[in-house]
């Protein structure tokens, strides 16, 4: 399978830290941007989305692509995402496992699916479908889960790895997702990551979120939690090097402790390839 | 079920509010540690959130304006008539001005709407589309007895407003580092101009003259057909002066982004 080259530890792009970032040129690999951000007509968010291509890979994330939507895929927004994509020219693109309303309402959430084959028919079509017309391959995105459903009929990361195969997609592995749903739904987190195929991840996406003590919620506000880290270095293990990155979209600490968390991923990093170094030798 | 019925039903219940008595509960499995009606409410509550977040972002002083009470009741009438229907949440607030000019008891509340309406095009503004603008110099290469038939095209992020008289001095009352309580509203109308300028929202008033000559020169007409128009309106005739004034300080603030020579 042809994957993108990894980009290393990035970060996501977000208004808050543009001028710093700008200032003091830090060590951040990669930037991920919310694609939805700068599909607008114009002014100082594309402008500084270039400037910030100029200097380091960019990927486009999006949110409202509805990929399990029973509703028509919006073919408009998927012109405007590409003609973005033509301007930014992003390393890849990405959306979720999930849907955003139905009868033309964009509830501006990503909401859970049964996993049934019903469910994995229609998302596989609808990812291929997407990929035909922005003429590249999508990576999608397993999403945070409150509830799940009587009628599913498998486990989610049976639903990711069958949709991966057989929509020819690539994959997002969503860390503290898979920590959050397994939380919430009594799943084994260890083992959705030992269950999802090598060969179509090509990033992680590493974040906070809010421990409820009942149910816990993706709320990318707080810094990456210990089980998570855990989880990061299990899944590290396991996919080699892939592209990572941290999402902060709430309660934004100085710059600086994002660049701790990078520095961390990339210590966890570096201890497996020594490993592995030590192993081969 | 099928999946587009369970969708329905699960999308309805958010809409409605009611995590309690939503008609997806049945589908959804019991958890071990909490109950479903909350952990669907997880996306009931998220939902409203959401849409209160993105109206307080985009309408700072008509929340200080209207008070927080107040404020509160509009964002929940606006939700419940206006779910959202654009993939991208920027535009969700874009029609609480005309929401609240068609709605009691908002559009009896003249000068609410009148600064909504002003809140609205600054945000507009920001993100609007781009064009250059052109530098005064641009006209010397027109000789004067051209002037007449000269029209423009003017940037993109520009709106121009007839407003409530006093929006603009409310405006900058609550946008203040230390807000402030506006003055009392007054009779009558005012005139503003909002557009971007070195990618930031700037607004201008101005007088009614100016109002209808940037009308018109928006409209394609040329320099000409403004002067008479403007002239004729006012019911009197504009100088020379005010009109060569008008002209320079909208290239000075970079409104101005094309001058076509209709007979050249």
């Amino acid at each position: 399978m042809e994957k993108p080259a990894p980009l290393g530890c990035g970060l996501g792009l977000r208004p808050v830290y543009y001028d710093e970032i700008l200032a003091t040129r830090p060590p951040v690999d990669w930037f991920e941007v919310i694609s939805e951000n700068y599909m607008i007509p114009g002014g100082r968010p594309l402008a500084m989305l270039e400037r910030f291509r100029a200097d380091y890979p960019i990927v486009m994330h999006g949110v409202s692509m509805s990929l399990a939507s029973t509703d028509p895929l919006d073919f408009d927004y998927l012109r405007h995402l590409k003609e973005l994509a033509a301007r930014i020219e992003p390393a890849w693109i990405s959306d979720h496992v999930a849907w955003t309303g139905v009868h033309g309402i964009n509830l501006h959430d990503l909401l859970p699916i049964p996993y049934t084959k019903e469910s994995l028919d229609h998302v596989v079509d609808r990812i291929s479908r997407v990929q035909d017309f922005l003429k590249r391959r999508l990576v999608v995105e397993n999403a945070s889960t409150y509830v799940s459903f009587e009628q599913s009929e498998m486990d989610e990361w049976t639903f990711v790895a069958e949709m991966a195969k057989r929509a020819d997609c690539l994959l997002l592995l969503d860390v503290n997702n898979v920590f959050v749903s397994g939380f919430n739904h009594g799943f084994d987190a260890a083992r959705f990551i030992d269950s999802v195929p090598v060969e179509r991840v090509v990033q992680f996406h590493m974040a906070g979120h809010t421990d409820n003590e009942t149910h816990r919620i993706d709320t990318h506000d707080q810094p990456v939690c210990e089980e998570v880290w855990t989880l990061y270095e299990q899944a590290r293990r396991r996919f080699g090097n892939v592209s990572a990155m941290i999402e902060r979209d709430d309660n934004f600490p100085p710059f600086s402790e994002l660049l701790d968390e990078l520095a961390r991923m990339r210590a966890i990093d570096a201890k497996i390839v020594a490993e592995r170094a030590r192993g081969a030798a | 079920m099928k999946l587009a019925e369970l969708q329905s039903l699960f999308q309805a219940g958010v809409l409605s509010g009611d995590e309690e008595g939503a008609d997806v509960l049945p589908a959804i499995k019991p958890s071990q540690r909490e109950r479903r009606e909350t952990l669907y409410g997880v996306y009931v509550n998220a939902y409203r959130l959401r849409l209160d977040e993105f109206l307080n972002e985009d309408y700072p002083t008509l929340r200080l304006l209207l008070g927080e009470d107040a404020f509160h009741e509009l964002v929940e009438d606006y939700v419940a008539a206006n779910p959202p229907r654009h993939r991208n949440a920027r535009w969700y607030s874009t029609a609480l001005p005309d929401f609240m000019a068609g709605s009691a008891p908002w559009k009896d509340n003249a000068r609410a709407v009148s600064l909504a309406r002003f809140e609205r095009a600054l945000t507009d503004a920001f993100d609007a589309a781009d064009a250059e603008s052109l530098p005064i110099e641009s006209l010397a290469a027109f000789a004067p007895e051209r002037w007449p038939d000269l029209s423009f095209s003017l940037h993109p992020s520009l709106t121009l407003f007839q407003l409530e008289a006093g929006t603009v001095d409310a405006y900058e009352a609550l946008s203040a580092e230390e807000p402030h309580e506006p003055p009392p509203p007054q009779s009558g109308a005012e005139f503003a101009a909002v557009w971007r300028s070195d990618a930031e929202p700037v607004y201008r008033q101005i007088e009614a003259d100016e109002y209808l000559a940037l009308n018109e020169a928006r409209a394609g007409s040329a320099f000409g057909k403004i002067c008479q128009m403007a002239a004729f309106q006012q019911g009197e005739a504009l100088t020379p002066e005010r009109l060569a004034q008008m002209l320079a300080s909208w290239f000075q603030e970079g409104l101005v982004v094309r001058v076509r020579d209709e007979e050249g």
